[in-house]
C-alpha cells in the first residue's frame, strides 16, 4: 500500500480534541498512508455560516464543522475524502453531524464517514472505516469494474462463517460455507469445498481477493492479490448480484457480529455506517433465537414468516434483554412462529434505528449477508421501510462474490 | 522539552497609533537576549525564560499602555502540533477567536483612555424585547 | 492578587485586563501549555488522552459526552483555583477551548456555584457600551484584595 499516494481526508469534526481521541484518529489514518487534514476556511464565513448552512448551531465548533464541509464542497480545501466526527450523545452535535454529511453528499462525489465517538474509541474501531474511505478514493478504477474476469477466487473471513467462491467469466462455479473456528483452518476448508465443487485446482486460480474480520490473515495465507474490507467489497458485490450496477442502491449487510448499511451510486459506495450497538441487532441474535427455539438457522425464517411479530413484546436493543423477552414470551406461552417474526422484527427495527439514519435510502434496497436467507428478515425490512427489499441469489456469499469480482482486476495486470 | 526552566510564550497584540509592532520587535531586541519573538497577523510572539519575558512585555506595554494588549499562549511558536503547514491547512481553532477580539481592541483602548482620565461611563438604555399584547396592537393597527 | 477567573477562558482582552489591574488571570492558555509541555505524553495535539474524560467525570457525569468531559478535566480545576470571577454574557463566537456550548453552560454555571466576588457584564455593542464595560470591570478589579489569600 506504500507504493500508493497518500490519500488526504479532510477531518470535519467537534471534540476530537478534547476527548482524546484525536491520537487515535491520526494513529488510524496513518496506518492506511492517509493524512488527515484541516481545512482551510474562508474566516469571514465564520461569522455568517449559522445562517449560510442553515442550523445557527450554539457551538462554536459546529459552526467551525459547517465551514469547513462549505470548504470542502467548494473546492477551496483539495481533498480526496472527508471524515466527520463528533462526541457520542452530544444531540447538538449529531443535527449537524447528520445534515453536513448529506450537505457534502448532495454537493460533491467526494466519499464521506461519519461517526461518533466516545473516548473509548481506538485506532482499531475505526480501521475498516478508514479503510474503506481511502479506497474509494484510491481505487475507483478497480470499483468501477462490471465483469468477473478470467478463473478468481474470493474468501470471506467472516465473524461467524467463512464463505470462499471460485469464479469463472461472471459465473459461480464452486462455493464453501463453514462456520469460522481458527481463520485460517476455516478459510482453507471453504476454500477447499470450493475448489472441489469447480473441479479446479488450487494452482490454476488466477487472482484472490480476502475480505472480513479475517482479511489480512488469510490474505497473507494465500498470498492473495487484493486484501479489501467488507464495506467496499459488499457493496461492489451487492449491485453486482443484483444486476444494479448503474444508479443508486442501498445495501444493508446483516452480518454475524455487526451490520453495514451502505448508499451506493454506480457501485461505489458513498456513505456508509458500520457497527450498530450490541449484537442484538445481527445475525447472532437470530442464532441464539433459532437455538432457544429448537430449529435450524435455516428453519427460523420459514417459521417467521407464518407468524405475526405483533403478538411479542421484543428489544434486542441489548442481546441480554432480548434474550430475556424470549424467554419470557415462551414461559408466557407464545406460539414459536410469533416469537421468531418478533426476532426478525427487532433486528430490523435495531438496523432502521441504529443505522438507517445515518445513509438516506434510496432503492433498490439490496439485503445481503447470511441473514438476508432467513426469509422472515427481508419480510420485516420490507414492511417497515414499505419498500420492496431485493435479496439476490447467493445473497450470503456477498463478500466472497466481491473479492473474486474485484480480484479479477489483477488477472490482466 | 522545557519544563525545567520556565519557558512560556506571551502575544502582544498592538492596536496603537504611535508604536508599530517593529517599534515593539526594535525594543524587544534592544533589551533581553533571552528572548525570541516571532510576528503573526496578529501580534508579537514573545518566548523565552517567565522572568524575562514579564520584564519585556512590562516594557512593551508601557510604549502605550492603553493601546497594547498581552496574553500568555499555550503552544509555542512553530509548534508543529498547531502549525498551519503540517495541519494541512486550517489555522488552530483559537487563532478565530483572537480575530474577533482583536477587532475589538480600538474600543477597548478608548475605553481605558476614558477610564483613566475618570470619565464615568454614560447611562446606557438597554431595549427590552417588546411586550406580546404591544406587538399584537402594531400588528392590529397595520392591518 | 487574587486568582480570577475569566470567562471566555481564553479570551485576550480579560485576561489582559485582569493582568493590568494586579491580578493573576486564571486562563486556559496556560493549563493547555502545562499539558501540551508534558514530557512522555504522546497525543497531539493537545496531549489529552482518554484519561482526561474520566477525569471529567468529577465535574459532569458519565453520561456527558467525552468532549465536555475532556475540556472539564481543565477547566474544573481552574474554577476550583478561583478566587474571583470576570463573567462576559453573549461574547462573540469562540473557537476551541471554548468551541463547545455545553461545556460553556456547565462552566459558567460551576463558577455561580462558588462563593466568590462574581462579575457579570454584557458582551458590548457600541463605543459607550465598551466604555461602561471597561468601567465595571476595572472598578471590579480594584475592589479585590492585592494581597495573595494563599
Amino acid at each position: 500500500m506504500s507504493k500508493e499516494k497518500q490519500v488526504k481526508v479532510a477531518l470535519v469534526s467537534c471534540g476530537s480534541e478534547y476527548a482524546g481521541v484525536q491520537g487515535e484518529l491520526d494513529k488510524v489514518t496513518a496506518s492506511v498512508n492517509a493524512k488527515l487534514i484541516f481545512p482551510e476556511i474562508d474566516i469571514a464565513s465564520l461569522d455568517t455560516i449559522g445562517r449560510d448552512f442553515g442550523i445557527e448551531a450554539a457551538s462554536p465548533d459546529l459552526r467551525l464543522m459547517m465551514a469547513r464541509a462549505q470548504a470542502v464542497v467548494e473546492g477551496i480545501s483539495d481533498v480526496d475524502g472527508v471524515f466527520i466526527t463528533s462526541c457520542f450523545r452530544c444531540a447538538e452535535a449529531a443535527i449537524v453531524r447528520n445534515e453536513v454529511r448529506r450537505y457534502i453528499n448532495k454537493h460533491s462525489n467526494i466519499p464521506v464517514i461519519s461517526y461518533s465517538f466516545t473516548e473509548r474509541t481506538t485506532a482499531a474501531t475505526l480501521m475498516t472505516r478508514m479503510e474503506a474511505l481511502t479506497t474509494i478514493a484510491r481505487r475507483k478504477h478497480l470499483l468501477a469494474r462490471e465483469h468477473q474476469t478470467g478463473l478468481t477466487a474470493g474468501i470471506d473471513s467472516g465473524s461467524t462463517t467463512t464463505k470462499a467462491v471460485i469464479m469463472k467469466d461472471d459465473k459461480i462455479i464452486g462455493q464453501g460455507w463453514v462456520p469460522t473456528i481458527k481463520v485460517i483452518d476455516s478459510a482453507t476448508e471453504a476454500f477447499n469445498h470450493a475448489l472441489e465443487e469447480a473441479g479446479v485446482k488450487a494452482e490454476e486460480i488466477q487472482a484472490i481477493g480476502t475480505t472480513g474480520y479475517g482479511r489480512f490473515l488469510i490474505g497473507e495465507h494465500f498470498k492473495a492479490q487484493l486484501v479489501q474490507e467488507e464495506i467496499t467489497v459488499n457493496s461492489k458485490g451487492a449491485v453486482y448480484l443484483a444486476n444494479k450496477q448503474k444508479g443508486s442502491a442501498t445495501v444493508i449487510d446483516i452480518g454475524g457480529m455487526d451490520n453495514k448499511a451502505i448508499s451506493v451510486e454506480d457501485g461505489i459506495p458513498g456513505m456508509f455506517t458500520m457497527g450498530g450497538i450490541c449484537a442484538g441487532a445481527s445475525g447472532r441474535f437470530l442464532d441464539m433465537t433459532a437455538k432457544r427455539l429448537g430449529v435450524e438457522i435455516t428453519e427460523l425464517g420459514s417459521l417467521a414468516v407464518k407468524g405475526m411479530q405483533e403478538k411479542v413484546d421484543m428489544n434486542s436493543y441489548c442481546i441480554v434483554f432480548g434474550i430475556q423477552s424470549l424467554v419470557n414470551s415462551l414461559a408466557k406461552g407464545s406460539r414459536p412462529e410469533d416469537v421468531a417474526a418478533a426476532a426478525c422484527h427487532s433486528v430490523v427495527e435495531q438496523i432502521f434505528e441504529q443505522q438507517l439514519q445515518e445513509v438516506d435510502v434510496k432503492e433498490p434496497l439490496i439485503l445481503v449477508g447470511g441473514s438476508s436467507l432467513i426469509e422472515g428478515v427481508p419480510k420485516a425490512l420490507s414492511t417497515l421501510l414499505k419498500i420492496d427489499v431485493l435479496v439476490p441469489k447467493n445473497s450470503h456469499l456477498i463478500g466472497a462474490v466481491g473479492s473474486a469480482l474485484l480480484a479479477s482486476g489483477f488477472v490482466e495486470e | 522539552m522545557n519544563n525545567e526552566e520556565d519557558i512560556i510564550t506571551k502575544i502582544v497584540v498592538i492596536s496603537s497609533d504611535s508604536v508599530l509592532p517593529i517599534d515593539a520587535a526594535m525594543k524587544v531586541y534592544e533589551s533581553e537576549n533571552a528572548i525570541t519573538i516571532k510576528e503573526t497577523c496578529f501580534g508579537t510572539m514573545v518566548t523565552g525564560p517567565r522572568a524575562a519575558v514579564d520584564r519585556v512585555v512590562a516594557e512593551l506595554r508601557n510604549m502605550d499602555r492603553n493601546h497594547i494588549f498581552v496574553k500568555e499562549r499555550g503552544f509555542h511558536p512553530g509548534d508543529e502540533r498547531r502549525c498551519r503547514a503540517v495541519r494541512g491547512g486550517g489555522p488552530r481553532p483559537g487563532f478565530h477567536y483572537l480575530r474577533e477580539e482583536v477587532q475589538m481592541l480600538p474600543m477597548i483602548g478608548k475605553a481605558l483612555d476614558a477610564y483613566d482620565q475618570h470619565v464615568p461611563p454614560a447611562e446606557i438604555h438597554r431595549t427590552d424585547k417588546i411586550d406580546v399584547k404591544k406587538l399584537k396592537d402594531i400588528i392590529e393597527s397595520n392591518l | 492578587m487574587a486568582k480570577v477567573i475569566i470567562y471566555p477562558i481564553n479570551s485576550l482582552i480579560l485576561s489582559d485586563l485582569v493582568e493590568r489591574f494586579g491580578h493573576k488571570p486564571l486562563a486556559m492558555m496556560e493549563k493547555i501549555k502545562d499539558k501540551v509541555n508534558t514530557v512522555g505524553v504522546d497525543s497531539p495535539p493537545l496531549n489529552i488522552t482518554a484519561e482526561e474524560p474520566k477525569k471529567g467525570l468529577k465535574y459532569a457525569a458519565v453520561e456527558v459526552p467525552a468532549g465536555v468531559r475532556g475540556r472539564m478535566s481543565i477547566v474544573g480545576p481552574m474554577i476550583d483555583e478561583a478566587e474571583a470571577a470576570v463573567i462576559v454574557n453573549e461574547a462573540s463566537m469562540a473557537f476551541g477551548c471554548m468551541g463547545c456550548a455545553r461545556t460553556n453552560e456547565l462552566t459558567k454555571y460551576l463558577i455561580r456555584q462558588k462563593e466568590i466576588p462574581i462579575l457579570e457584564v454584557e458582551y458590548p455593542r457600541s463605543e459607550e457600551e465598551g466604555k461602561e464595560f471597561v468601567y465595571k470591570i476595572a472598578e471590579f478589579l480594584k475592589s479585590l484584595p492585592m494581597e495573595s489569600r494563599s
